[in-house]
């Protein structure tokens, strides 16, 4: 099977302390990861990392084979729910249409056949009537499987999530899980930070245990042993946080 | 000038970020006394050479507004509209306490500064007509071609980044054609009112449309009559005799367009909503009387006054809704002063009462909620459910018969 996504010695920093640490996997096509680790983990930095949001301190990571900028085509990212300024104006369908930026041409003015491509994604994520709403009339859930149809539009290989169970129903939950589920049978490779640990085995293949190293990288059954789980979510990085807060503190000259 | 600003305007008041281009406006000030000190200096000057003098003590200063502002931000972390709100009074206070000395050292050059600050359109020239409707092509131009950048780069950063749209390089041009639409505008409505130009016509367009894509042309658009009809009253009343600038009368004209826009504009404007307010509440009053003849016995008729008993209506509305709904054919007069529902009322009224039930039963079963207190919401639900949610509803509690009161659930409408 193909290398994926190759990581060799990956370590990333915010300011002076480490968000990763010589993170090394490979993970092979058509795998549906999950991401877990206690808050600040790093596991959102892992992805900004491979996508090249933030510039690693060391290390790479490769895309089959290639890097970032030649392969960021196949690569779709849906990024956590939180930043995004519901009142903008902009409609469902606006959205949708985002995904389809890569092939756009000239002036960039959609097609016929961009919106049709829309449309029937908006069909499959059961989101037809909600096409001409703006944003803010829609529920969690279908915030949610609106920002997924976007990143779906764009048929990459790689589809990169970052917390996306995060407050959605049940219905939604269950839909998704179930479309990520097909595209990892469609041998798309789907790597997805997960913030609840009890639903991760059942949702995941396998599971890559964070906290700012590598615990562990395998079958779901194999990392999520509680030695490991001790191991990534003990007192032990409670330290880290606080000293990190300290510093970033201490640096910005607000304590006496 | 109207079309660029509306058009730059549009955007920053999107990214809720107005007050900037109000700062920055103010920012330019500074400047503009500055060149004044230089111009007086230098002597006698061309009227292109005036010109370009002042727009680039303009943007010059625009930028180190903006420069500052940044610096500001970061480094002392000020909350960005405390930040905003200092350097524009700042900017206009230091430009206002220059300008006073410019008053004695040259009264020309302090005249020519002075038409910077509430505009002085009437005074324009050709030259400035050119220049500024070049600068305006070049907003338009970088709006329309760039278009789907711009979109992604306001909306969601963080995903245009994974698309590889070149962020920083929209943002740079975002906040040139700002400071190039800003100085454009400043010679006809001045520093102090820039501002308006910039909000007022986003603000008005925001009303009829949803989409960002539309938002815009539609702004400039208002923004252009703003313009015209600006221009034209200003010089309607100075043929009656008033002097009245044409800058700030432009300003007014776009005000009224928002003021209208926001109070008449079909569906968002205020109007509007408070006509759809009524009506939801009337048909809360007409369903509730529904199911009061419905719950009084189907086949017998009730009075005004007993209908009165249970719903809380003045008599004179409860006569205007009983013959709303004896028109619309749910109910007919039955004897002297009685109602009573017809075939079709009676559906209706089941209807109702099965929303009511299905949603009490909902909320006991799958939310765990108190027996007593799911009442209210069902009163306020049973108006609201939708086809599709009652079926849904249905579905999920397992098309049932009985309420949690032990009152039979009326059956739906086969499909």
């Amino acid at each position: 099977m193909k290398k994926a996504i190759e990581i060799h010695q990956l370590s990333v920093n915010y300011d002076k302390t480490s968000a990763l640490w010589d993170i090394n996997v490979s993970i092979p096509e058509g795998s549906l990861v999950g991401i877990i680790g206690p808050n600040g983990a790093g596991k959102s930095t892992l992805l900004k990392a491979l996508l090249g949001f933030v510039k690693p301190l060391t290390g790479k990571a490769t895309f089959f084979g290639l890097p970032f900028q030649k392969v960021k085509s196949r690569i779709a990212y849906v990024p956590q729910k939180g930043k995004i300024d519901w009142e903008f104006p902009i409609t469902v369908f606006d959205v949708v249409l985002m995904g389809r930026y890569p092939k756009l041409k000239g002036l960039k003015w959609y097609r016929k056949a961009d919106k049709e491509a829309a449309w029937k994604m908006l069909a499959r994520l059961e989101m037809e009537s909600l096409a001409d709403r703006q944003i803010s009339e829609l529920s969690g859930g279908q915030q949610q499987r609106l920002f997924i149809a976007r990143a779906l539009l764009q048929e990459g290989d790689i589809l990169l999530l970052d917390e996306p169970f995060s407050a959605i129903d049940q219905a939604t939950e269950e839909l998704l899980i179930k479309l990520l589920k097909e595209l990892k049978g469609q041998g798309k490779t789907i790597l997805v930070v997960h913030h609840d640990l009890k639903t991760a085995e059942s949702y995941f293949d396998q599971a890559l245990l964070l906290n700012t190293s590598l615990v562990a990288y395998g079958e779901c059954k194999t990392v999520l042993t509680s030695d490991n789980l001790a191991r990534a979510y003990g007192k032990k990085g409670e330290l880290l946080e606080e000293a990190t807060r300290l510093s970033t503190a201490e640096k910005a000259g607000l304590l006496s | 000038m109207c079309l660029s600003s509306s058009l730059m305007g549009t955007l920053m008041f999107v990214r809720k970020r107005s007050l900037l281009g109000e700062t920055i406006s103010h920012a330019t000030y500074p400047g503009i006394v500055l060149s004044g000190f230089l111009g007086a200096f230098l002597g006698k000057l061309s009227l292109l050479s005036t010109l370009f003098l002042f727009l680039g003590g303009a943007t010059l200063f625009a930028y180190f507004g903006l420069e500052i502002i940044e610096k500001i931000r970061n480094r002392l972390r000020i909350h960005f509209d405390a930040a905003l709100c200092l350097i524009l009074s700042l900017s206009l206070g230091i430009g206002v306490v220059f300008a006073s000395r410019m008053q004695f050292i040259s009264p020309l050059w302090y005249q020519q500064t002075q038409t910077f600050l509430y505009g002085q359109a009437a005074t324009m020239n050709d030259a400035h007509v050119l220049i500024y409707g070049i600068l305006s092509l070049f907003v338009f131009l970088f709006i329309v071609l760039r278009y789907r950048e711009i979109e992604l780069s306001l909306f969601d950063r963080a995903y245009g980044k994974g698309l590889g749209v070149p962020l920083l390089k929209v943002y740079r041009f975002i906040f040139l054609f700002l400071i190039l639409s800003i100085v454009v505008g400043i010679r006809s409505v001045g520093v102090v009112l820039m501002a308006g130009m910039l909000i007022a016509p986003a603000a008005a367009a925001r009303s009829f449309t949803d989409r960002l894509a539309v938002l815009l042309p539609l702004s400039a658009f208002l923004g252009i009559v703003s313009g015209f009809g600006g221009n034209y009253l200003s010089v309607l009343f100075s043929e009656r005799g008033y002097h009245l600038p044409t800058g700030p009368m432009i300003l007014l004209f776009a005000a009224i367009i928002t003021f209208f826009s926001l109070i008449f504009a079909p569906k968002k404007g205020i109007v509007s909503r408070l006509i759809r307010m009524n009506r939801f509440r009337r048909r809360c009053q007409s369903e509730n009387i529904l199911k009061t003849l419905w719950k009084g016995g189907k086949k017998t008729s009730l009075s005004h006054q007993e209908i009165l008993k249970w719903n809380a209506l003045g008599p004179l509305r409860l006569k205007g809704a009983l013959f709303k709904l004896q028109r619309e054919g749910w109910v007919t007069k039955e004897g002297k002063g009685k109602v009573i529902l017809t075939s079709d009322g009676l559906k209706k009224a089941e209807h109702l009462v099965r929303l009511h039930r299905l949603w009490e039963l909902y909320l006991v079963s799958c939310l765990k909620a108190d027996e007593e207190r799911v009442h209210y919401s069902a009163e306020e639900m049973e108006h609201i459910l939708t086809p599709n949610l009652e079926t849904r509803l249905s579905e999920l509690l397992n098309n049932p018969t009985i309420d949690p009161h032990q009152k039979p659930i009326p059956r739906g409408n086969e499909p």
